[in-house]
């Protein structure tokens, strides 16, 4: 009897499966015309790949932004892809292999690591696309050694960036602090940079001490947890320099929990919307700002350029700004510099009266 | 795709108890419902076969093949772990810290052969000691691989005190780079570590034993059967394919580092409970389990080159192990009636 059941539910999965095939079959069948149609009416316009290292954080999100506004008034096609967290190597790695076979004809990048995203870009190179770097530098000696040439970066100088919140702290602090630093991910061209600038800005003072130096990997739960920690094992700390705002506002709820906000500075990076409002407030001292939707323009305008065969600069430098209670109509510290004359980047902003 | 029907002989199961304990019937089910995964697969890529011109070419199919070796050698492991009852969040950790140790005897100019050995040896290590501690501590496995999940990943950045190990030889490189005529070396890996797990699991008393143990653990180790030391040996077995997917990963970026294979463990559960391998133990194949890495592998190709927002991608993929399992349960309980 068991076998009489077992014979029967065979032919019953088999007859699902030969439905079902024939199903797709004539589905596909139906649409192959379709396809090639529309891809013909496509190519005309050329598509440009944008691949950021997350899209959960607002700055990939302002970046995009700025690169969708570039693309549309350009007349390309942008494909922006993003990997689920930023520092999944990885999966951006399979993002740039599965673009590539779209056949799209530059792509910009965010690497997440500066050496590891060479082996992606080795692909790009033999699919003969060109490759557009923005924000995070690739490791020149492992791109050298690779054969990988980029077009050009498009980016903000992260060690300028900390240099300049270095040497706002020294200015408002009259030299005499006791700092704890919340790091990125240890290994990350972008944080590394920023702790560089900020503590050759702050060497030459001797009253500053950076008591304690942690990382909390750009996220702001880590930030709150990190920073608790710290005061806990130093309570004297009165000011914080976090290389990402993400940090520094787990920061403020760590000293807000310790019922000492006001009493601890607290200088972060990327003016985030929450930042300012929290420096805005006084809770927060300062933040450098950088202009994520600028360099998505650049990224996406060079990108063109180099379709067309036109020229880029090697190296194109977004500015960045101190953001302070003072100023929060920011004064422009570090104004757009390029290496090239007759190449401007748009200034972005609020009051840009771009054309479309 | 009928190996778990063609692996116990029929007149065996009545009289013993390392037959996996499953109902003729049900038993019969297995190979349909295992087509059921195929032309999931099947089905899919006619989807975006339809949908974008990119998908169906050789190029890309083989990017995909090269792009879910590394998920689908990791779920080999968990196949087996998920077989035998357990379960293991710790293979993501391994792989870190299997590659980092790779990377740094490659880096410090060791032999490529004894960087392997070192490599895999850590993985095989870190697994024997989950298996040591849920079998003598008899601790659940749930929470003694949440333990070495933290370890391993600290022991790795400690290790590497939180910095990349990069840059190796092109001689290492092969395993990630090299193509045997066109077919990716990770693909061969691939290829090679399923036959060799397929033959382990369904033609050595070990193979069989890992289903008797998931289906009853009591009743096998009753029998005579070492149960303690087979199931070390399938942690051991786990951690070994995490090793394995470590040495691919390691090559394929030319790094090796402390934070890789975060989330592998979800991936691998993933594929394998899409594969149809059932999370109570003792029932599933590796059959399977490589088809469940292949539609995750698709879908997330197929998902970027569509240029569907990495949102959305996430809510499908979901979307897609709900419904997996879901048509699992229902044919299963569709049977039992």
């Amino acid at each position: 009897m068991n076998e009489k059941r077992s014979a029967s539910l065979l032919r019953r999965a088999v007859k699902t499966m030969k439905k079902a095939l024939a199903l797709i079959l004539v589905v596909a069948a139906f649409s192959t015309c379709c396809n090639r149609g529309t891809t013909t009416t496509t190519t005309g316009r050329p598509t440009v790949a944008f691949v950021l290292k997350t899209l959960n954080h607002p700055f990939f999100v302002d970046m995009r932004r700025g690169a969708q506004e570039a693309a549309d008034r350009l007349g390309v096609t942008l494909q922006v892809q993003a990997a689920e967290r930023e520092i999944d190597v990885e999966k951006q790695m399979q993002i740039v292999e599965n673009l590539i076979q779209t056949g799209v004809q530059a792509l910009c990048i965010t690497p997440s690591g500066s050496r590891e995203i060479v082996s992606a870009l080795v692909k790009a190179r033999d699919a003969k696309v060109p490759i557009i770097v923005v924000d995070t530098r690739v490791d020149a000696k492992a791109a050298a050694d690779a054969g990988v040439r980029t077009e050009t970066f498009v980016g903000s100088d992260n060690y300028e960036g900390g240099r300049l919140a270095g040497e706002y702290l020294v200015k408002v602090t009259g030299g005499k602090a006791r700092v704890g630093i919340l790091e990125g991910i240890p290994g990350h061209e972008t944080g590394d940079s920023r702790l560089r600038g900020f503590r050759d800005a702050v060497k030459a003072t001797p009253g500053i001490t950076i008591v304690a130096s942690q990382p909390a990997n750009w996220e702001r739960d880590q930030g709150f947890n990190v920073f608790q920690n710290m005061l806990q094992a130093h309570s004297d700390i009165d000011s914080v320099f976090a290389c990402s705002d993400l940090m520094a506002l787990g920061a403020l709820e760590a000293i807000a929990a310790a019922g000492r906000t006001g009493g601890i500075k607290v200088i972060g990076f990327d003016a985030l919307d929450d930042a300012k409002k929290a420096i805005a407030a006084g809770t927060m001292e300062a933040s450098v700002a950088q202009f994520p939707s600028e360099m998505g323009r650049a990224a996406v305008e060079s990108a063109v350029k180099v379709i067309r065969s036109e020229p880029v600069p090697p190296d194109i430098k977004v500015r960045l700004e101190l953001v302070t209670r003072h100023l929060l109509k920011p004064v422009s510290l570090l104004v757009t510099k390029i290496r090239r004359a007759g190449w401007r980047v748009r200034r972005s902003g609020e009051a840009s009266t771009r054309r479309t | 795709m009928i190996i778990a029907s063609s692996a116990a002989p029929p007149g065996a199961r009545s009289v013993d108890a390392m037959a996996p304990p499953t109902s003729r019937a049900h038993r019969l089910l297995l190979p349909a419902r295992q087509f059921g995964t195929v032309i999931g697969l099947v089905a899919l890529c006619a989807v975006l076969w339809i949908l974008t011109p990119h998908f169906l070419t050789v190029s890309n199919l083989l990017n995909v093949a090269e792009q879910t070796s590394i998920n689908a050698i990791v779920a080999v492991g968990m196949t087996f772990v998920i077989l035998s009852a357990g379960i293991d969040l710790s293979v993501g950790s391994i792989v870190a810290i299997a590659g980092v140790v790779l990377g740094t005897a490659l880096q410090a100019g060791q032999p490529l052969v004894v960087a392997l050995a070192l490599g895999v040896a850590t993985g095989f290590a870190c697994g024997l000691a989950n298996g040591a501690l849920i079998s003598w501590g008899g601790l659940p496995p749930f929470i003694v691989t949440l333990g070495t999940m933290s370890i391993a990943r600290g022991a790795a950045l400690l290790f590497t005190e939180g910095r990349p190990i990069s840059g190796f030889d092109a001689g290492f490189r092969v395993l990630a780079t090299g193509r045997a005529g066109f077919v990716p070396a990770p693909v061969i890996v691939m290829g090679i570590v399923y036959a060799a797990a397929h033959f382990v699991l369904t033609r050595t008393t070990f193979g069989r034993y890992v289903y008797a143990i998931g289906g009853n653990e009591e009743a096998t180790r009753l029998s005579g059967v070492p149960v303690r030391f087979h199931k070390t040996m399938i942690y051991g077995v786990s951690g070994l394919m995490s090793a394995t997917a470590a040495v691919i990963l390691t090559a394929r970026l030319n790094s090796a580092q402390p934070i890789a294979g975060m989330m592998y463990e979800l991936d691998a559960i993933a594929a394998t409970v899409i594969g149809g391998t059932s999370l109570m133990g003792g029932d599933g194949t590796l059959g399977g389990t490589l088809v469940g890495a292949l539609i995750m592998g698709v879908l997330r190709n197929g998902l970027n080159l569509l240029g569907v927002s990495s949102f959305l991608q996430q809510i499908v993929i979901g979307g897609v192990i709900v419904v997996a399992v879901l048509l699992d349960t229902v044919l299963k309980r569709r049977n039992r009636t």
